[in-house]
């Protein structure tokens, strides 16, 4: 905790700025980049929304309480700028979050940042019909590895209440994978 | 594909299958920091806060000299007119009475009319005494 304080500081002190900033991109950009790629699950979209992230973190860094992890807060911000992100897409093309997820996964065999076999695709298909907040727990525990009681600093949600709606997602998931 | 006894917990795991352009992480820190507002931001303020501040003190400086300067300055520009345009009025033989009269207007003549304080006896006297009160009358 004492060493992120101290990495807090450097990001905050302009002659370590430049150096702590690279040092955040490098440790941070590939979880974040999937978190948001998991929601937003077009590669170009998942871009744009990382760039945002990193742009509001330089910008609110000096807010940062340091009352949770800095990797939960930076979580949060790229979740919610991704979840925001793909509700507004949605908006736009008069259709729900959910609806335009489910149409982004049929058509993710035509996408060129998209490498998976059938499994994994139906996967996918799967996830896509569940409701929001169990598509995020399900993509954060299964796909992420995210322990529980971080997931419920970032989402801010009861740890029980997020292994409930894991137990759900997977019972469904399951379920679609014996079915269709 | 129909898997009878699909667990996810017993299969292998599966991952997302999303893959990104190649180099994409080596080169996303550069575009970032090439788009933040301002690198250094604390330093460049400080800076140019104490640098406006100099150009503060600077200014207030040249003000405290300048203002009593300039008011002695048009103070004696002042004086200076007045004697000038008295001088001119009181010694420039080319203005003409009647061009005084045309610059009276109706002000002036209450306020002469307060400093003679003419009476009606004095009006009466001058007129009687007055060889040409005759033309005086008829115009």
């Amino acid at each position: 905790m004492q060493e992120e304080k101290d990495f807090i500081q450097e990001l905050l002190n302009p002659k370590t700025q430049n150096q702590a900033f690279q040092k955040l991109l490098r440790d941070y950009q590939r979880p974040l980049y999937n978190q948001i790629r998991n929601i937003v699950l077009n590669h170009d979209d998942a871009d744009d929304v990382l760039q945002n992230t990193f742009v509001k973190v330089f910008q609110y860094l000096k807010d940062f309480k340091g009352d949770s992890k800095l990797f939960s807060w930076m979580y949060r911000i790229a979740t919610n700028e991704a979840i925001t992100f793909i509700n507004n897409k949605a908006k736009r093309n008069g259709t729900t979050s959910e609806a335009l997820q489910s149409k982004i996964v049929d058509n993710l065999k035509a996408d060129t940042y998209f490498d998976g076999n059938e499994i994994q695709l139906k996967l996918q298909k799967a996830i896509a019909i569940l409701p929001e907040k169990q598509q995020l727990v399900f993509k954060m525990k299964y796909y992420e590895e995210i322990k529980y009681e971080d997931m419920s600093v970032v989402l801010g949600t009861s740890v029980g209440a997020l292994k409930a709606s894991y137990h759900h997602a997977v019972k469904k998931i399951e379920e679609f994978m014996k079915t269709n | 594909m129909i898997m009878k006894d699909f667990k996810l917990d017993n299969e292998p795991k599966i991952t997302s299958g999303f893959t990104t352009p190649d180099g994409y992480f080596d080169t996303f820190s550069e575009k970032i920091l090439a788009k933040l507002p301002n690198q250094e931001p604390k330093v460049v303020s400080i800076f140019s806060h104490k640098k406006t501040w100099y150009y503060v003190a600077a200014a207030i400086v040249i003000l405290m000299f300048s203002i009593p300067l300039y008011v002695n300055y048009s103070n004696n520009n002042e004086e200076l007119d007045t004697t000038t345009l008295e001088n001119y009025i009181a010694y420039h033989s080319s203005v003409s009475e009647d061009e005084i009269v045309d610059l009276l207007d109706k002000e002036d003549l209450e306020k002469m009319k307060i400093e003679f304080n003419l009476q009606d006896e004095d009006v009466e006297d001058i007129l009687s005494t007055n060889a040409n009160l005759e033309q005086y009358i008829t115009n």
